[in-house]
């Protein structure tokens, strides 16, 4: 192998050493700049590509495996579900029609969340550290750092970094990563945030005669305006009381199984000004 | 040739290392990038150089979004590790071998995590000792399907 930039005459410790205070150097700048983990993935294509070669092959393999029966099973659970939910689809429509009656007389007609984009999950990093999914649409499809992601159930996540055409989104479950969020019907403001474990989330800083209770449902709030107000984010599964703990430890479980996410929704807030409108 | 067959090697090990197939395949693949580290050092006729080595865990980091430079220094402080235990580790016996790459992997994986706890918010789970479990685990088959790859192509170049 060539030697590149250091030449092996220096003591291996010495080489190690160098490389250690450019490690902390490179971390140190990346921190400061987020931007740079952006340009950075614009490297991992080809990885990417072949993520999602594998990922193409696997589902269409999994889809050949499903024998006949399987399909028939599923066409008839199918169309009992869609039955059922035949008389609930009639009833919110007439909701919503009264809804924007009763909205109208207050002048505050509802906008719609916004508009989506389908976006393919093509690589994952569920660790401890992180609780990352990197999906195939960036800057060039009008992805943007801090853009919402939903899933099947509510919101996934959000955008932290952004590359040309692949972008890394930090789902609810991720360290950093924290939800204005309500009880639904009320507007007791609350946080939702990640500790690293996929299928749960916290609620913290809540006192231990917090009116929290398990079953609550818990939606986002709207505040700070990066995600929109309404839409799921999990269920209260446990409201803990610790000794002597000043804080009553409330765990949720997300709307979204995140970890099994194939497709999201990447969400444009639909926003008056046209800039941000533009995907 | 075999320059080609490392950089597809490497590539496929990186993918292989982020594909996303859930929570249980997050916990129990090894890191494959570290164990074709440690394969190529191992069966590479000269030293590795330390920059090709700091370079594969920085891309790493990139592919997996982690903070950049925690892979990287692990890497080079695994191959460092290998180069001084070599010697004697060759005189050891089967299972012996297998521990000391059991052992290097765990470093490899603690300093990573170490890395991230000090640039960043991060918890301790016990899930993180079974991923370089299974990867000197599989050690044996992953030595035995490389060294036959290895062959072929040596047969073909030849």
């Amino acid at each position: 192998m060539p030697t590149l930039f250091f030449p092996r005459r220096y003591p291996p410790l010495l080489r190690v050493a160098v490389f250690v205070v450019l490690s902390v150097l490179i971390t140190a700048y990346s921190q400061k700049n987020p931007r740079l983990q952006g340009w950075a993935g614009t490297l991992s294509y080809p990885v990417l590509w072949i993520n999602t070669q594998i990922v193409h092959i696997w589902q269409d393999t999994e889809n050949y495996l499903q024998d006949r029966n399987a399909l028939l099973r599923e066409d008839e659970k199918l169309h009992r579900e869609l039955q059922d939910l035949q008389p609930r689809l009639l009833e919110g429509e007439i909701l919503r029609n009264e809804n924007r009656q009763l909205l109208a007389l207050l002048d505050s007609i509802p906008r719609p969340p916004g508009r989506v984009k389908v976006a393919e999950v093509i690589s994952q990093n569920l660790s401890p550290g992180s609780q990352l999914v990197t999906v195939n649409i960036g800057s060039q499809a009008g992805v943007f750092v801090g853009q919402p992601v939903l899933a099947d159930g509510g919101v996934a996540g959000q955008v932290i970094s952004v590359s040309a055409m692949s972008s890394q989104v930090a789902l609810l479950s991720d360290l950093d990563s924290s939800v204005p969020a309500q009880i639904a019907g009320t507007n007791i403001p609350l946080l939702v945030n990640g500790k690293g474990n996929i299928h749960q989330l916290i609620v913290p800083f809540q006192a231990r005669n917090t009116a929290l209770k398990q079953g609550d449902r818990l939606v986002t709030s709207g505040l700070g305006g990066r995600y929109p107000p309404g839409l799921n984010i999990g269920t209260i599964s446990a409201v803990i009381h610790n000794g002597d703990e000043p804080f009553a430890q409330i765990l949720v479980r997300p709307a979204v199984r995140l970890g099994q996410l194939n497709t999201v929704l990447v969400l444009w807030k639909e926003t008056a000004d046209p800039q941000e409108r533009k995907p | 040739m075999m320059a080609i067959a490392l950089v597809i090697g490497f590539l496929l090990a990186l993918a292989a290392g982020s594909l996303p197939f859930g929570p249980l395949y997050a916990i129990i693949h090894p890191d494959f990038v570290a164990l074709l580290l440690l394969y190529w050092a191992i069966s590479s006729s000269s030293e590795l150089s330390f920059t090709v080595v700091w370079l594969i865990g920085l891309l790493q980091d990139t592919v997996l979004g982690d903070v950049l430079g925690g892979r990287a220094v692990a890497a080079v402080i695994m191959i460092y590790a290998l180069y001084n235990g070599l010697g004697r580790v060759r005189r050891l016996s089967f299972w012996e071998q297998l521990f000391f790459i059991f052992l290097l992997l765990l470093g490899q994986r603690l300093i990573t995590w170490f890395w991230q706890a000090w640039s960043g918010p991060i918890t301790w789970h016990f899930s993180l000792l079974i991923a370089p479990l299974i990867g000197a685990l599989l050690w044996p088959l992953f030595t035995f399907v490389l060294d036959h790859l290895r062959l072929l192509l040596k047969g073909q170049v030849s």
